[in-house]
């Protein structure tokens, strides 16, 4: 009883995360710029293909410049796309105007970026409105989003006299929220000039987002990322969807730098990110399944387990297990639970230490869509050597359920039998 | 017609859902519209739906879309059985789901 109690409340909880408007804002917001980044990551890997002969050939023919032009106004301005969706998101979700929140985020983005001068003019550096500028625009999607609403429901507005044409006042009715936001982020922005620091961007990079991808590109925070997530779908929640903010948040910025070090022709710096996750903790989804798939598709011996087995393959490609986790099922199995957890956890470790020590290089960072299928993600991730690796993994984590899946499968034989 | 609104976290592992539901109901003489959504673009659809089938990953939805679109002048909003989603089997869940628009 203690149990499903325990379970309920945390359902209670997971419920409120995965639907607190803040949290679910950010997600939605930086998922609906998942087409620019895709688009700068094929650009900058195809541009910097590590691999000589391609290299001469594109350089020789001219092509390398224009091949690299995409990613410089995609992956490398991501915060300026990510600020206007996550305020358009946020402003959605209090079913007020969307595309009037983003512009007045995006305006508040820009007032707080720091140009620079070269020679007699100013100029916008890529600095800030790239990977590191993306916690700024969480922050300024957020708060601008949330006074625009604010202003909006209050009502504040400017009073025309009598006579004005309601299109006229309707016109400045508009822009009153627009200036009180973007006033408010200029002084803030002005405030900052007498720090250390000298611009927000500044302090959010060093204080907040530095910090925060480095506990959250760690070794043990990739276990524990990879526990949570497991744990809460043995408990029948979908435990991706619940850490979503974190993931994207966090996650994809660190894959974003990868690709602008490979872009810039520098060593990766970070092990852990997004696409790191796609290749190997969601190997079939959630759990490392696809090594499950493939021994229940040929080698299950009971006919429920080798049909649900031949149902589950095809999406289990696609990263789309659903028909195991509730076909077999994993969710509330003693048997599966362990492996289910020990799968995932090994097929992160052993492609992290092969990276950290320097014997595989590390994934390129591409945040690719869900469904994208196994095999293929490697492939643009990290080329054949890492396909190998994927495929080792398929075969350790099929190893791991192996045993407990045997267990299952004869209970099943057994009762077939009986049926008989 | 008849008006079936499936949801789950990225409306991925429904669609396959549906594709089964949608064979079986070409065998059925009446006109039902099938569709599956994410959470995010729920309200697009619920307009026009009868019936809304939650997938058992995002049971924990239930309560708050309850208090939604279901209730008294609402439409039935239900937690798909989770061997049944597993297993892909498209024409129990298709059955259950008339039965909960008739019994509405």
């Amino acid at each position: 009883m203690a149990n499903t109690n325990f379970q309920q409340k945390l359902q209670k909880v997971a419920g409120k995360i995965s639907s607190n408007r803040y949290l679910k804002a950010v997600s939605d917001g930086l998922m609906s710029v998942v087409a620019v980044l895709i688009i700068g990551a094929f650009s900058t890997l195809l541009s910097g293909m590590a691999f000589d002969p391609y290299q001469d050939f594109i350089t020789n023919i001219g092509i390398k410049d224009f091949l690299e032009i995409p990613a410089q106004y995609t992956t490398e301005m991501v915060a300026l796309y990510a600020v206007f969706f996550i305020a358009f998101k946020l402003a959605g979700s209090f079913e007020k105007e969307g595309s009037s929140a983003g512009l007045i985020a995006l305006m508040s983005f820009l007032v707080l970026t720091p140009t620079t001068m070269l020679e007699q003019d100013p100029v916008l550096p890529f600095q800030f409105l790239g990977a590191q500028g993306l916690f700024v625009a969480i922050i300024v999607g957020l708060v601008s989003a949330r006074l625009y609403v604010l202003i909006v429901n209050k009502g504040i507005t400017i009073k025309m006299p009598a006579g004005v044409p309601p299109t006229v006042s309707k016109t400045f009715i508009g822009l009153v929220p627009a200036i009180i936001i973007v006033v408010f982020f200029t002084i803030i922005s002005f405030l900052f000039t007498f720090t250390p620091f000298g611009n927000m961007h500044e302090f959010v990079y060093s204080f907040i987002q530095a910090p925060m991808q480095n506990l959250g590109g760690g070794f043990w925070s990739l276990i524990a990322f990879t526990l949570v997530v497991h744990g809460l779908w043995l408990l029948g929640i979908h435990g991706m969807l619940v850490v979503l903010p974190i993931y994207l948040s966090i996650w994809m910025p660190l894959g974003v730098e990868n690709l602008d070090a490979l872009a810039a022709g520098e060593e990766l710096p970070n092990i852990v990110n997004t696409g790191f996750a796609h290749v190997f903790m969601m190997l079939g989804g959630s759990g490392a399944t696809l090594g499950l798939a493939i021994i229940m598709a040929f080698w299950a011996r009971s006919k429920r387990y080798k049909t649900l087995g031949k149902i589950a393959l095809p999406g289990s490609i696609f990263g789309i297990n659903e028909p195991l986790i509730f076909g077999l099922p994993i969710v509330l199995n003693p048997y599966l639970a362990i492996p289910f957890v020990a799968a995932p956890i090994a097929s992160v470790t052993i492609p992290y230490f092969l990276m950290s020590t320097g014997i595989i290089s590390k994934v390129a960072g591409a945040h690719l869509p869900l469904g994208t299928p196994a095999f293929f993600n490697a492939v643009v991730q990290g080329g054949f050597v890492l396909l190998i690796v994927q495929i080792l993994m398929i075969i350790v984590t099929g190893l791991i359920y192996y045993p407990f899946f045997r267990v299952l499968d004869r209970q099943a034989v057994e009762q077939e039998k009986s049926a008989e | 017609m008849k008006n079936i609104l499936l949801v789950c976290a990225a409306g991925m592992s429904t669609s396959m859902l549906v594709d089964k539901m949608k064979k079986a109901a070409e065998a059925k003489d009446e006109e039902i519209k099938i569709e599956a959504s994410s959470g995010g673009d729920i309200k697009s659809h619920i307009e026009e739906a009868d019936v809304l089938l939650l997938g058992p990953q995002v049971s924990y939805l239930q309560e708050d879309y309850t208090k939604q679109y279901g209730g008294d002048n609402g439409i039935p909003v239900e937690v798909i059985d989770s061997l049944d989603y597993g297993t892909m089997n498209g024409e129990k869940v298709l059955n259950w789901a008339l039965d909960l628009i008739s019994n509405a």
